[in-house]
């Protein structure tokens, strides 16, 4: 029996078990692609609205958002498409491959699936080299149903390469994020770490290519997460970002294949390492208990989100410099003007920030909820009620846990954004003062706790339907990030809570809307405690 | 007499249209270890787990301390100990922590019984749970449980995964329990270990309680095996009241099985058949288990 036998069959196999989540992948991402083409000749059709939105693009506060692109000449539709759509559909791909390769892999292993199958005749790299086929597999059908989505909607100034390039450019992004994945599976001892280790990876390669796309575009080339912008499909296209996606996915790929010949079954580089023999005194419930078994999941997002936060505040000096782009506005409107420009400028800035800021600060504490749900279908909580504790102080321990780490994620996300981009001001008055600060901060807190809330709804009444809660954040993030530039009609953007508030700090708080948005978000958790309450607790 | 300590009656649970538990009558008193037995999916641990409070009852009542289990299930807990079946940890937290986790949240602490316990058991507390096998998962809660000084313990199938060394360990402690006057409910699939620790026995089949006695009065409602060799040419077929009559090895062995009613009838007959040799079993667990399930002896 060869290293790799049985490899055709475990792949069957892998396409059998993930067979929803990737059809439910599939359908997302390339209608997701096909509807924005079809509709976009409607969207930017004309010169007017192209060169409207071309000025816009340029700005840099888009431009660390969706990446730095060249026109040059006369602009079409399908360039504007690519400008706007390419990174955005990368980061989406990039989180579907980290999340189906480390599945496949380590977690599979974690649950002893892969000591099961090794058991029987199958070679001792056929589950990675199953992994790898099912990878490629997905990212190749969902590359060709983009290009062909993209040649049916026909976009003004599309051409069959340019479709072609984007296509296959978003499958080897993924592609090599999803074998990154099969690496760290290789490297840590368990999912989660795998996963974490990814993700810091993944976040590295964002941040460089945010960074290198606002200062310096030519550097952009040293993120991997860059080489979709250099595509450039519909102007100027490249091929070679591709082939570099491949070839370093390659080497990953052959570095993973070597750990996982040389490692054993269930160990990794990264080692558990022993702990302590008695627990601290601070470990005394399941509030303490979440805490001590989460604090470096929380630690990390909390730095991370204030990581990314800082990173959007270096570029406030490139930003909110109306006089680097036109010396002589001061000669002409006086100085009290020009800051009073650049103020406004930085405000729009952060306003637009800020509500992807709050997106991705719900992200932790809704993990933290559906922990409730997920903990219970595990076992763990036998454990726990077998004690004298309640379901409510249960349930509060992880709710409150949640809505603390959510809160401080997003406060420190847009006060790395302030204080960082305040500090890289030449006038600091141009900058958020600390009142704008706040204002912002009250803005977006009720919107996070709404979707927490409904975190809490799902898990204590109908925990089956738990992942609509993550929809429906997607839902609302894609709405915001992508709202006004695809130009959404307001319904979609006021469907989740992301679009209920004005943009503060542009605009002031509507303290009518913040009040019932938090009475929204307590009769929430209100409803979901007392359906927790009553009903029975799934044990494995 | 003692108020029961545990006190089940016609307990029923639908899931959808599922019945889980028929009818689930019984009772648990003071200083006696209850043992609880029946094949996988008899509704041993949909009834613990009824008991604990973590899925509610849809018909009967369960007390334990003379309070709900659903509604009272906090002030229970305080003087209960349970040990699952399948012991699952969080992996990242070392067996030590959880030990102490656990006791604290009792209100109990980590004491010099509990080292005594980690010694005999002979477990690594500094290890994360991710790496232990499900043998050492096991000795964490027991060492909690065993710890704890609780009114009420409750064990599902607790040794499944412990070698017999730490198996001995496991019923040298319930039987301490049972000595200090403690209510004991075991499940076990191991039946060597319920009939030499448990005072009285439940079976359990398709949701309903079929059996509930001690071990002496169940074996009444079966048969004794009886070998017996004889001096003369007697055809123990011929006598009546007994059952499963085959030849022995030997010339004038014989093997069969008699009700007890019918003992003292057969063995007078025998008697003057001039008896060589006679050895009787009484019928193990195993074979009232048997009997139970399959109808056969």
């Amino acid at each position: 029996m060869t290293r790799f036998g049985r490899t055709g069959q475990l792949t069957r196999l892998n396409f059998r078990r993930d067979r929803f989540r990737i059809l439910m992948w599939l359908i997302l991402l390339a209608a997701l692609m096909a509807s924005v083409a079809w509709k976009f000749e409607g969207i930017y059709g004309t010169p007017s609205e192209i060169n409207a939105i071309k000025g816009t693009l340029a700005s840099p506060g888009i431009v660390a958002m969706f990446g730095a692109f060249s026109f040059t000449g006369k602009v079409t539709t399908a360039e504007i498409f690519a400008n706007e759509m390419l990174l955005f559909m990368a980061l989406i791909q990039v989180v579907m491959n980290i999340a189906l390769s480390i599945h496949a892999t380590r977690a599979e292993e974690d649950l002893g699936i892969t000591e099961l199958v090794r058991a029987h005749a199958v070679g001792t790299l056929s589950p990675l080299a199953a992994a790898t086929c099912e990878l490629v597999v997905v990212n190749g059908a969902l590359g060709i149903l983009y290009s062909v989505g993209l040649s049916a909607a026909n976009m003004p100034g599309a051409s069959t390469e340019g479709n072609w390039l984007i296509g296959l450019g978003l499958a080897a992004t993924g592609l090599l994020f999803g074998i990154l994945g099969l690496l760290t599976a290789q490297l840590a001892d368990h999912s989660a770490s795998a996963t974490g280790l990814a993700y810091t990876l993944f976040g590295i390669s964002y941040l460089a290519r945010m960074i290198t796309d606002v200062q310096h575009p030519k550097l952009t080339w040293w993120s991997p997460l860059g080489w979709v912008e250099k595509l450039a499909p519909y102007n100027n296209p490249h091929w070679s970002p591709i082939w570099l996606s491949l070839g370093l996915a390659v080497i990953l790929l052959v570095l993973a294949f070597m750990a996982n010949n040389r490692r054993d079954l269930g160990a990794g580089a990264l080692t558990t390492r022993p702990g302590r023999r008695q627990a601290s005194a601070f470990l005394r419930g399941p509030a303490t208990l979440i805490w001590r078994r989460q604090r470096n999941v929380i630690i990390a997002w909390i730095i991370a989100v204030i990581i990314f936060g800082v990173a959007y505040g270096t570029v406030f000096n490139t930003i909110g410099d109306i006089l680097k782009t036109n010396p002589t506005m001061q000669q002409v409107f006086g100085a009290a003007m020009v800051h009073e420009a650049n103020h406004k400028i930085l405000l729009s800035f952060t306003s637009l920030l800020s509500i992807v800021m709050a997106a991705v600060a719900v992200i932790p504490g809704m993990q933290l909820i559906l922990k409730v749900h997920s903990d219970e279908t595990r076992g763990w909580l036998e454990a726990l009620y077998a004690r004298p504790l309640s379901r409510t102080h249960l349930l509060f321990s992880y709710v409150g846990t949640a809505f603390v780490t959510s809160t401080l994620a997003f406060i420190g996300g847009l006060g790395g954004i302030v204080v960082m981009g305040d500090a890289s001001l030449t006038h600091v008055k141009d900058g958020i003062s600390a009142s704008e600060f706040w204002q912002g901060v009250a803005a977006q807190l009720p919107e996070i706790w709404v979707f927490l809330g409904l975190a809490v709804l799902l898990v204590g009444c109908w925990p089956r339907l738990k992942s609509l809660s993550w929809a429906y954040l997607a839902l609302g993030f894609i709405s915001v990030y992508m709202g006004s530039l695809l130009k959404l009609p307001d319904w979609v953007q006021n469907v989740t809570p992301t679009g209920w508030m004005p943009r503060v700090p542009l605009h002031d708080v509507n303290w009518t809307t913040f009040s019932w948005m938090v009475v929204l978000a307590i009769a929430l958790v209100i409803i979901g405690w007392q359906g927790y309450r009553r009903r029975d607790l799934h044990m494995s | 007499m003692t108020n029961p300590v545990l006190q089940i009656n016609h307990l029923q649970k639908k899931f959808g249209h599922f019945q889980a538990l028929k009818d689930i009558t019984f009772e648990v008193r003071p200083g006696e270890v209850f043992g609880f037995i029946g094949p996988n999916g008899a509704g041993k641990s949909t009834t613990i787990r009824v008991l604990l409070g973590i899925i509610r009852a849809s018909g009967g009542t369960a007390t334990i301390f003379g309070q709900n289990v659903w509604s009272d299930s906090v002030a229970i807990h305080q003087r209960l100990a349970y040990v699952p079946g399948d012991v699952y940890l969080w992996p990242n937290l070392t067996g030590g922590e959880i030990i102490d986790l656990l006791l604290k949240m009792n209100g109990t602490a980590h004491s010099a019984k509990t080292d005594d316990l980690i010694k005999q058991f002979g477990l690594d507390p500094t290890k994360k749970a991710r790496t232990y096998s499900k043998g050492n998962r096991q000795k964490v809660a027991l060492i909690a449980a065993f710890s704890q000084d609780a009114d009420f313990y409750i064990f599902d199938e607790p040794t499944s995964g412990l070698d017999p060394l730490n198996e001995r360990i496991f019923q040298d402690a319930v039987m301490d329990l049972k000595a200090h006057g403690k209510a004991v409910l075991l499940s076990s699939h191991i039946l060597s270990e319920v009939e030499r620790m448990c005072d009285r026995i439940g079976i359990i089949r398709e949701g309903q309680i079929i059996e509930t006695g001690s071990l002496a009065e169940m074996r009444h409602l079966t048969r004794t095996m009886v070998t017996v060799t004889l001096g003369d040419d007697f055809d123990v077929t011929t006598l009546p009241n007994v059952h499963g009559v085959t030849p022995g090895h030997a010339p004038h062995e014989w093997q069969f099985s008699v009700e007890d009613e019918h003992l003292n009838t057969v063995m007078s007959t025998l008697a003057q058949h001039q008896v060589v040799a006679l050895q009787s079993t009484p019928p193990t667990l195993e074979d009232l288990f048997m009997h139970y399930y399959t109808g056969k002896e």
